[in-house]
Formats: structure tokens, sequence, C-alpha cells
């Protein structure tokens, strides 16, 4: 009996996950079409729906009914489960994602689901090692970029994959790096315990403005803007180079499922950055004011202004900056970003040992 | 040391005036309209299509012999009464360059460049333009939407 529960309950959260990373990842392409219109002068689309906002449903719809081109001498399987390998870890990431404070009912009492009062955690599983797990899944998106590489037989593909690699390697050190200030603050690396140390004096302390975690954000952001693989660090994909980059022998809902991956990672580093630099689901809590109690919803709501505030920030560099070359998006990584990271954890673990 | 330190700074300071520009950007009205929907209205000096007022034309073919490319092509016919009429006046638009240079040199002002900037046709029969029909380019002004 409890072991169908769980596996409803299975069913049911994960249901939920999977249409929410649909939904924002067709929010944050709508989002991304008018941003990057609006900076141009530009009106973006306009005829679906008000101000086009039913779009992305029109290329989802689009893209579902196009024929799906094999070309010839492709790594059949390699080439076949590449969008699965780029798709599976950044839905896998969601687990760790604290959406809001956990919170109970205590009147509702369910029998055999919830004998005393229903606790809902806002946060799939809380493991002790959330923010690990997270940077060690999104790592593995990289494999579905190089097999998609490799197996699409097209020297451009490679040419991508090959960059694509290149440019995690280099750019996860500084990135493990800044997140390793934030995680010595804490002394924990459960996300739910990183944001519940940012909570009290009204947002005061929030790790952004700390002087050294705020450069521990910078350097994350820069990082993570090359770790999704976004201009000013999307050699992977350089139109004017290499046609599309890794999924230029794509189509159809292959292709489909490699943009939503792109923007599903897009979701994942902001919400990461949200949590753990902008104090994740905390906020003023303006109902407490008002009504003398905050609502449950507050915290959900808090958290995903952070987050396509994060969002929209990285849409601002897209929009912004032209694409490095290969060699100074490597040498940036190395030369200025992890000893500036290094130094910073340096001076992060003195000022916590004095 | 120092020039590497002060070349990052530059560098972050001038990513900072970018953004500030495409910020600003953002915030202004834009500047491209919904096309078919809206159309925007031409200046007053446009060079579109070639227009004809019959009644100020002299038949002097000034504009025929100096249309660099030959799309003006007149046919004038002597009446009962001795006196010269306009027979044919077509315009081929398929070679017209848009140059005004028909505008410029008629004595009367009778040919003049509209403000039609829509010159596309499915039918290249289309393209030439009889001059003197009535509402030539009533079609041409607002084409249907297909």
């Amino acid at each position: 009996m409890a072991t169908l529960l769980d596996l409803i309950i299975m069913l049911v959260v994960g249901g939920i996950i999977l249409g929410f990373i649909a939904g924002s990842a067709m929010f944050v392409i709508w989002l991304e079409r008018k941003v990057s219109a609006h900076i141009q002068s530009r009106l973006g689309p306009m005829r679906v729906g008000w101000h086009g906002w039913l779009q992305s449903v029109a290329d989802a719809i689009k893209l579902l009914l196009k024929e799906d081109i094999r070309p010839k001498g492709v790594d059949t399987w390699v080439w076949w489960a590449a969008p699965f390998f780029a798709t599976v870890p950044s839905v896998m990431a969601f687990i760790c994602i604290p959406f809001g404070k956990p919170f109970e009912i205590r009147g509702l009492q369910i029998p055999v689901i919830a004998p005393d009062g229903l606790r809902i955690p806002m946060i799939v599983s809380d493991l002790n090692v959330g923010i690990l797990y997270i940077l060690s899944v999104t790592s593995v998106c990289v494999l579905g970029i190089f097999m998609a590489g490799w197996g699409s037989n097209n020297k451009y593909s490679l040419l991508g994959g090959f960059r694509s690699g290149a440019q995690i390697v280099s750019y996860e050190v500084p990135l493990v790096l800044s997140v390793i200030t934030v995680v010595m603050y804490v002394g924990s690396l459960s996300m739910q315990t990183i944001v519940e140390a940012q909570g009290d004096w009204y947002g005061l302390k929030w790790f952004v403005l700390r002087p050294n975690l705020a450069l521990a954000f910078i350097v994350y952001l820069i990082a993570a803007t090359a770790e999704t693989n976004r201009t000013p660090f999307d050699i992977p994909e350089a139109e004017s180079e290499l046609v599309a980059g890794f999924h230029t022998e794509y189509s159809g809902m292959k292709f489909a499922m490699f943009f939503v991956a792109e923007y599903t990672n897009v979701f994942i580093v902001s919400a990461v950055a949200a949590t753990l630099f902008l104090g994740g689901w905390q906020g003023p809590p303006i109902f407490q004011f008002i009504l003398g109690y905050d609502l449950p919803f507050m915290p959900v709501f808090w958290f995903l202004l952070k987050v396509y505030f994060v969002i929209f920030l990285l849409m601002w560099f897209r929009w912004t900056f032209p694409r490095v070359r290969v060699d100074q998006l490597t040498g940036f990584a190395w030369k200025v970003l992890t000893p500036v990271s290094f130094a910073n954890l340096a001076f992060t673990g003195w000022w916590l040992l004095r | 040391m120092m020039n590497y330190i002060a070349s990052i700074l530059v560098g972050a300071w001038s990513l900072v005036k970018g953004l500030r520009v495409t910020i600003g950007n953002m915030c202004r009205r834009a500047v491209t309209v919904q096309y078919p929907r809206q159309k925007l209205e031409m200046e007053e000096r446009y060079r579109g299509l070639v227009d004809l007022r019959r009644e100020d034309c002299i038949m002097c073919l000034q504009c025929a012999k100096t249309c660099p490319t030959g799309c003006l092509s007149i046919t004038v016919k002597t009446g009962e009464d001795k006196k010269r009429v306009l027979e044919t006046f077509t315009y081929n638009m398929e070679y017209c360059c848009f140059c005004g240079f028909c505008e410029q040199v008629c004595p009367k002002s009778a040919i003049r460049m509209s403000k039609i900037y829509e010159v596309t046709a499915y039918d290249r029969n289309r393209l030439k333009i009889d001059l003197l029909k009535e509402g030539k380019y009533d079609e041409w002004a607002n084409p249907p939407t297909e």
C-alpha cells in the first residue's frame, strides 16, 4: 500500500515538474524573443495571442509536425541518444531546487498520506548534498552536446562539440570555486539550509551583499553564462562560423529537445544563483504587515521573481556583448576567473578563521 | 601586474557602458511597425511608381527620351482637327529604376513620382502599366491580402 502511494506521489510530483519545465522553457523562449526585439528597437512576436504570448506554443506544434531527418552516415545510437543526454540531466537538477518555504496544513488530516497534518516541503528532495548534486548532474549535459557533435557525421557539429567540451571544462572550475565560498559560509550543501542562512534582517543577510560573495556572484554569473552556451560564450553553436554547431543535423522534436534543454539549463543556473546569492525564497513579508500572517505562495513568488531577474540579466548580456574567440574564452577562464576565485576563496577562508 | 589589473578594470567598465546602451534602447519605443496591418506614410519627396496627369501632358516626349532604362513608351496620333492626341502611354515598371529624371524633365509637371512603394506582382504582365487608364493604381496602393 505504501509503495503504491509513493509511486502515485512520485508520478504527481514528476508531472508537476515536467509541466513546469515545459511551461517555463516556453515562457523563457518567448521572453528572450521579446527582450531581444525591444533591445533592437523592434516589436518581436505580435501575432499569436496578446503580444505574441502563444508564439512558443505555435513553434512547439510546428516542431512536432516536422519530419525527423536522419542524415547519411550518422553514428545511429549516439546520434539518437544525444538529445536525451542533453535534456534528462537538466530535468534531474530540478529535484534539488527549493521553490519556497516548507509549510504545513495542520487541520488537514488524510488517513494514510498525512495522519497529522500535510507537510509540503516545496522541494522535491532536500538532499544533504544538494548543490553538489546539481553541479554534478548539470555537467552531464555536455556529454549530450559532445555526442551530438560526434554522432552527426558533420565537421561543423564535431567542432561545436569539441569547443563545448573545452568551454565547460574551463568554466566548471571558477563556477565551483565561487559556489564553495558560499558553502564555506553556510557550512552545509543542502539548498534549504543555504536559503535559511540568508533569512531575517529584511534581506540584509543575502550573500550578494557581502563584498567577497558579491565577487563570487559575478564570477558565478560569468561562468554560468559560459556553462549554458550563451552569448558572449556561445562558440559551440556560433552561427557565423559553425552553421548551428552541435545541433546542425537535428530537426523536428530532437532539435526541440536541445532547445528545451538549453532554456531549462538557463532556468537552473538562474535558480542556483537566486538560491545561493539572492536569498532564495526569502523576501519582504508584505502580507505579514497587512494580514498578520504570510501567505504560503509568497515565497514562491519571490523565488520566481529573482530567478526571472537573473534570466533577464543573462538575456541582457546575450544581446549586448559580441562573441569571444576560442583562445580568448579559455584564456579568460584560466587567467582571470580562476585566479580571482582562488584569491576570493583564500580570503573567505582567512575571514572565517580569523 | 598593474597593467594587467588595469586592463581588466577598463574592460569591465566598457562592458557596463555597453549594457547601459542596450537597456536605454529597450526602454525606447519600437521603431518598426506591424507591416501588412500598419503602413507607414511615405515622405513628400519619396520616389514611388510613376504617375501621369493626362490633362497637363503636352506630348513633348521628353520623359521618354530622358528615361535611362527606356521604360516609358508613348505613341501620339493626330486627331481629325489636326490636334495631337495621346494614344498610348505605357510604363513598363519592370525596367524602372526610380531615378526621377522623368519628373524633373517634364515642363508641365504632368508626370510625377507617386508614394506607392508596394511594387510586386504575381503576373509579369501586370508590371506593364497603362498610365492613361483611370484608377490604374487602385489595386497597387492596397494590394489584396492573400
